[in-house]
């Protein structure tokens, strides 16, 4: 096993999950649709997992739409809800630096004759409200920022934009995927009206997802079947899935707070020492406004997908913005729209830690990295 | 097929590259490339007598692929004629890697190019005289958009540098006064792009050493061809003459300060 840096790709299922989960596949196969005993059960587990899935984010068990993942949340939350208040208005806004889903679902809008702005951040990847502002047209019905970027770990003022927005009317979505688990939700705070959820990422099972929608926000369906989530997301419920996910709430409900901060330490560390040891290293992101587990930076006249692959000799998984490791070749929107050159987008790398990161992990890769660059920047004409 | 496949040659080449370096001398050419899509560079210095190429080295900012192809066309090139050398293909040093993912065929092109570069260079070398410096000169072109953003992103001048305070700052070369300000404005911001049309810093060497220890970012062989935003200056577009491409970057503030007279300023000190 590698020592794995790369918590905001994939996560491990936690164990004790998987073993809330088994008896759903085997004993318990019931589908809550049928009137017989199974079906009894699953419809009362079903329930029950709802309202701890809600109280996660503090919102009520009916404003809970399971879907098969983050990206079916996005779709439902762009799509479902552009389609339905077209009435009301064309114009979304986006921010520059959404996940990639988020950005080409606009796209996909924009072929549909919707209007898409893209609001630009500062240099640590913060929205800037007065240039928020400056998009807002009388026909915008949707706002969507995420909570916090997958990238770069900067944590937008969800709060402020959940104001901005009710005051206008405006229907506010954010896609929290990346924040789950690192920062208490509150969508009644922040007045959020969508919300964009994933089992995977504290740790549950894979191919789930939640989709909340704030009582009296209308959508329209994407998936058309037998009306199973009132309606708005047809299809047999993923009972095991979503029993796994009530377990996973339920851990980080207890353990966030001493998690978090156990990342923090680690992430600190990095943060820390990663620019003293290696010259000309810089951070990319918010100094203080980002996720407890992110450590982003940049290494000047090296190439990213040159240092991935040298950690990955060294047994350490990491991400990197790079074009390179990309199967388009463009650099990461996220750090251009940041404002860094391609060749600065090119070097950066990204170290997300998690549940199972242990503090030799981050001394193993203090050892490795300072070495792995300077042999690079050797090979490097632009590093004198 | 994932980009980061890689044969067991290219990673053998990656992990242990050959003829690393540069070379210096009468008899040494140099050949650079830059793939403008990937932001790769590659450099490979030759040393020619008796038109056979007696050593190679190479130098690389890229990804695995741009690695192991530098050191591989290296190996292929050394010892050859400069006949046989310029006829080494990206294929050839593709194949001699057992194969490259598609989408990474570009970075066996450059290898190939930095190579054939490096010849052309060195059959010119011959012929050629001494070039003489080329004037520094400033960008003349008019900045699209410049008027329209004055003042809501744009400056001709600067009175008070705290209003650039944690902003991402691009100053356009204007002589030394636009350089000293470059440098000033680092203590107000970690954001400061210098951009100049010449390929070189001119000024007095104090003011030289200061900007290149700065945390001052120059884009050389550079010019702005448009401010871009809504209702203020949001992004840029800037122009590599050097490679003749263009690309779009996010800043909050362009400088270019005005009523300058550069005349006595145009050579490189």
């Amino acid at each position: 096993m590698s020592i794995y840096f790369d918590y905001q790709s994939s996560k491990p299922v936690d164990p004790r999950v998987i073993e809330a989960m088994t008896p759903y596949y085997r004993e318990e196969f019931g589908n809550p649709s049928s009137l017989h005993m199974e079906g009894d059960e699953a419809t009362r587990i079903l329930e029950e997992c709802r309202e701890s899935i809600a109280g996660f984010i503090k919102a009520e068990p009916d404003e809970i739409v399971f879907t098969s993942g983050a990206t079916e949340s996005n779709n439902l939350a762009l799509i479902g809800f552009a389609l339905r208040n077209r009435a009301r208005g064309n114009n979304i806004i986006i921010s520059e630096i959404e996940h990639i889903s988020i950005h080409n679902i606009a796209k996909y809008l924009m072929k549909s004759g919707f209007e898409v702005s893209r609001v630009p951040v500062d240099q640590f990847g913060r929205i800037d409200m007065r240039k928020l502002l400056g998009r807002i047209t009388e026909r915008t019905i949707l706002i969507s920022v995420g909570y916090a970027n997958n990238e770069i770990g900067t944590v937008q003022p969800a709060s402020e934009i959940g104001e901005l927005c009710r005051e206008r009317k405006i229907a506010f979505h954010s896609d929290a995927v990346a924040a789950e688990g690192l920062l208490p939700l509150d969508v009644g705070r922040d007045r959020i009206d969508l919300l964009t959820l994933s089992s995977n990422d504290i740790y549950g099972p894979k191919g789930l997802g939640v989709m909340y929608v704030r009582k009296g926000v209308r959508l329209n369906p994407l998936i058309i079947g037998g009306g199973q989530e009132r309606g708005l997301r047809s299809g047999g419920e993923n009972i095991p899935g979503i029993v796994g996910m009530k377990r996973a709430v339920e851990i980080m409900e207890k353990d966030m707070e001493e998690e978090v901060e156990r990342l923090r330490k680690y992430r600190d560390r990095l943060i820390k020492t990663v620019p003293k040891v290696i010259p000309r290293c810089h951070l990319n992101g918010h100094p203080t406004q980002r996720l407890a587990n992110n450590a982003h930076f940049r290494f000047e006249g090296i190439e990213g997908e040159s240092l991935l692959l040298s950690l990955k000799d060294n047994g350490i998984s990491v991400s990197t913005g790079s074009a390179c490791s990309s199967k388009t070749l463009e650099p990461s929107h996220t750090l251009i729209s940041l404002g860094l050159l391609h060749e600065e987008a090119h070097g950066s790398l990204e170290f997300t830690l998690g549940r199972f990161n242990k503090e030799e992990d981050v001394d193993r890769l203090l050892d490795v990295l300072p070495g792995v660059v300077e042999r690079l920047r050797a090979l490097s004409p632009l590093y004198e | 097929m994932k980009s980061t496949q890689y044969s067991e040659r290219v990673l053998d080449h990656f992990r242990h590259p050959r003829n690393t370096g540069i070379l210096e001398g009468e008899d040494v050419a140099r050949g650079r490339v830059g793939n403008p899509v990937c932001g790769d560079l590659m450099e490979i210095y030759i040393k020619v007598r008796d038109k056979r190429i007696q050593d190679i080295k190479f130098k690389t900012f890229g990804c695995g692929s741009a690695v192991a192809t530098a050191s591989m066309v290296t190996e292929l090139a050394k010892g050859k004629s400069l006949t046989e050398a310029s006829r080494i293909t990206r294929q050839d040093v593709a194949d001699e890697l057992d194969g490259l993912p598609p989408v990474k065929m570009h970075c066996s092109n450059l290898a190939a190019d930095a190579l054939h570069d490096a010849i052309n260079n060195y059959l010119n070398k011959e012929k050629r005289k001494p070039q003489s410096v080329k004037k520094v000169r400033y960008q003349k072109r008019a900045i699209i958009g410049e008027k329209e953003f004055l003042n809501k992103g744009v400056y001709h001048r600067i009175d008070d540098l705290s209003v650039f305070k944690n902003k991402r700052v691009l100053v356009l070369d204007r002589g030394e006064k636009s350089l000293d300000t470059a440098v000033k404005l680092t203590k107000q911001t970690g954001r400061v792009i210098f951009v100049t049309s010449s390929k070189d810093i001119a000024a007095n060497p104090a003011l030289r050493t200061r900007i290149r220890q700065s945390d001052v970012k120059i884009l050389y062989q550079s010019e702005i061809l448009e401010v871009r935003g809504n209702n203020e200056v949001e992004r840029v577009l800037i122009h590599n003459l050097d490679e003749d491409e263009e690309y779009e970057l996010f800043v909050d503030s362009v400088i270019v300060l005005q009523k300058e007279r550069h005349s006595s300023e145009n050579k490189i000190s």
